[in-house]
């Protein structure tokens, strides 16, 4: 390991505010002014449980999430088509 | 030097390493430094069991815990995010008001919160607002840093190290403000000049920023008021009440009271959230100072650096503060205020306004002089990686040692003018 690496880790090692406490800020400050967002909580779906590997890696998938984006423009382009005819 | 002395020393050593090193948490390490200073204080006879619990500075743990529990109760209220959220507002997509803005903001709330707090909600708007505006977050996220590490030097609980020297040298809330407040607010407007002018060529282009109204993110308006009213409180308390005898811990303690009967919050939970890790930080290392006291050592120190600088009150003041500002670059600077103090008030010709003042302008403008100076540039560099910017030691260093050898510098002309120094 290099050095630049060692005192890299050693100065990850010293943060003294747990990652989540960051993020819950960060999270109000996106509500306040950013760009809008929505968090979901999905459960694997029931007969899948062996795939539970690849199921956690989905989270990090930025494929995976550009397909939900996609479906998001469809589900908000129907809403909208519904709402034009009512 | 006797070997007590020497053992001593090598237990003060000791505890600065494992705390600067990180091996177990600060506190751990200030508490096995007690530990050893206690045992073998008690063994060789250096104090008795009772002159060891003296060690503790009651009053400073009492202002510590009275300070910690208003601003918990208030930073609750989203004063401190509606705050930051206003600053962004009035910058309307201009980067150098942004920039501008922010600055004065991070100094701003770190006046009342911790560093680090402050440094969690200031990254938080910066990560979300540069990442709206694509702009490189690095210049902000710096300069917040910078800023928050200045903010508060010139009051009473605007750092911890100001409780310390406060409580030891005497000073109430209105001499900090006599004293220091001048040269605080200028070392702002020159801080902002040199970041701005190390950073201009970064803040991006004026963009379009989007609407929103900060009053959105305050829930709760009543507690809203009633926090901006606790802060007043306190503020007026000390200004007032100080000067009828009444000491710094008393109103602290007063105000928390005040505070946690006017809180919607659970008091369990506040208590959760005060930062007991410098509490018991602080607590361990008074004991190894204390024994260090004990031996007679510090007391050298004072003669020895009496008869070296203390006969010029100038040598004495600037002597102290770049050897305190150094030496806040390199460890914590809660440490540096707990080691400097009792060699200052040791000597009489050193006890002076000058001096004490230099110890205060040196533990807070040495704390950010490298990623390694404290906790805040270690949380600001931890944001930017997580926000997928890798900050390397050498660029922060870079601008650290600019911006604190500046300060440094201003700091000295501002010593020598304000207690006529020169004379």
């Amino acid at each position: 390991m290099g050095v630049n690496k060692l005192v890299r880790k050693w100065i990850e090692s010293r943060e003294k505010k747990p990652e989540s406490e960051y993020e819950e800020a960060k999270r109000q400050f996106e509500m306040a002014i950013g760009q809008p967002f929505i968090t979901l909580k999905l459960e694997i779906p029931a007969g899948f449980e062996e795939f539970s590997n690849e199921f956690r890696k989905l989270e990090n998938d930025y494929q995976f999430q550009e397909e939900v984006k996609d479906l998001i423009k469809k589900r908000l382009l129907l809403a909208s088509r519904l709402k034009k005819s009512t | 030097m006797d070997p007590v002395q020497i053992l001593f020393i090598l237990i003060y050593l000791l505890t600065i390493l494992i705390t600067a090193t990180k091996i177990v948490p600060m506190s751990v390490a200030a508490l096995i430094g007690a530990l050893l200073t206690v045992w073998f204080g008690l063994l060789y006879d250096v104090f008795g069991y009772e002159e060891a619990l003296g060690f503790i500075d009651m009053k400073l743990i009492f202002l510590l815990l009275g300070v910690m529990i208003v601003v918990e109760v208030a930073e609750r209220s989203g004063l401190f995010r509606f705050g930051a959220l206003y600053a962004v507002k009035i910058s309307r997509g201009n980067p150098t008001l942004l920039f501008v803005s922010v600055c004065v903001v991070a100094a701003a709330v770190s006046v009342f919160l911790s560093d680090p707090t402050a440094m969690l909600l200031i990254a938080a708007a910066m990560a979300t607002i540069t990442k709206l505006l694509r702009y490189d977050p690095v210049p902000y996220f710096v300069s917040a840093m910078v800023m928050i590490n200045l903010g508060g030097t010139s009051t009473l609980i605007g750092s911890v190290s100001n409780m310390i020297i406060g409580l030891q040298a005497g000073f109430s809330f209105t001499a900090f403000i006599e004293y220091l407040a001048l040269c605080e607010l200028a070392l702002w407007a020159l801080t902002i000049f040199v970041l701005y002018m190390l950073f201009k060529s970064r803040l991006g282009e004026k963009k379009e920023l989007p609407e929103y109204n900060p009053w959105e993110s305050v829930k709760d308006k009543k507690f809203f008021y009633r926090s901006i009213l606790i802060l007043i409180l306190l503020v007026v308390l000390f200004l007032t009440l100080e000067n009828l005898g009444v000491g710094a811990e008393a109103v602290a303690l007063g105000c928390a009271i005040i505070a946690l009967a006017l809180s919607n919050s659970d008091p369990a939970d506040i208590f959760k959230k005060l930062d007991w890790e410098t509490i018991f930080f602080i607590a361990g290392f008074m004991f190894v100072v204390g024994g260090l006291e004990s031996t007679g050592l510090l007391n050298d120190i004072s003669t020895q650096l009496f008869q070296t600088v203390g006969q010029s009150p100038l040598g004495a003041s600037i002597a102290t503060l770049w050897a305190s500002g150094l030496a806040s670059g390199a460890v914590s600077n809660i440490a540096v205020a707990l080691t400097f103090s009792p060699i200052i008030s040791g000597v009489a010709a050193l006890n002076s306004a000058a001096v004490w003042s230099a110890l205060v302008l040196g533990t807070n403008l040495g704390g950010a002089m490298t990623p390694l100076s404290g906790a805040v540039m270690m949380m600001g560099i931890g944001a930017l990686k997580r926000e997928g910017i890798s900050l390397s030691f050498a660029e922060f260093t870079k601008v650290g040692v600019i911006t604190s050898l500046v300060q440094l510098g201003f700091a000295s002309i501002y010593l020598i003018v304000r207690f006529n120094l020169w004379v």
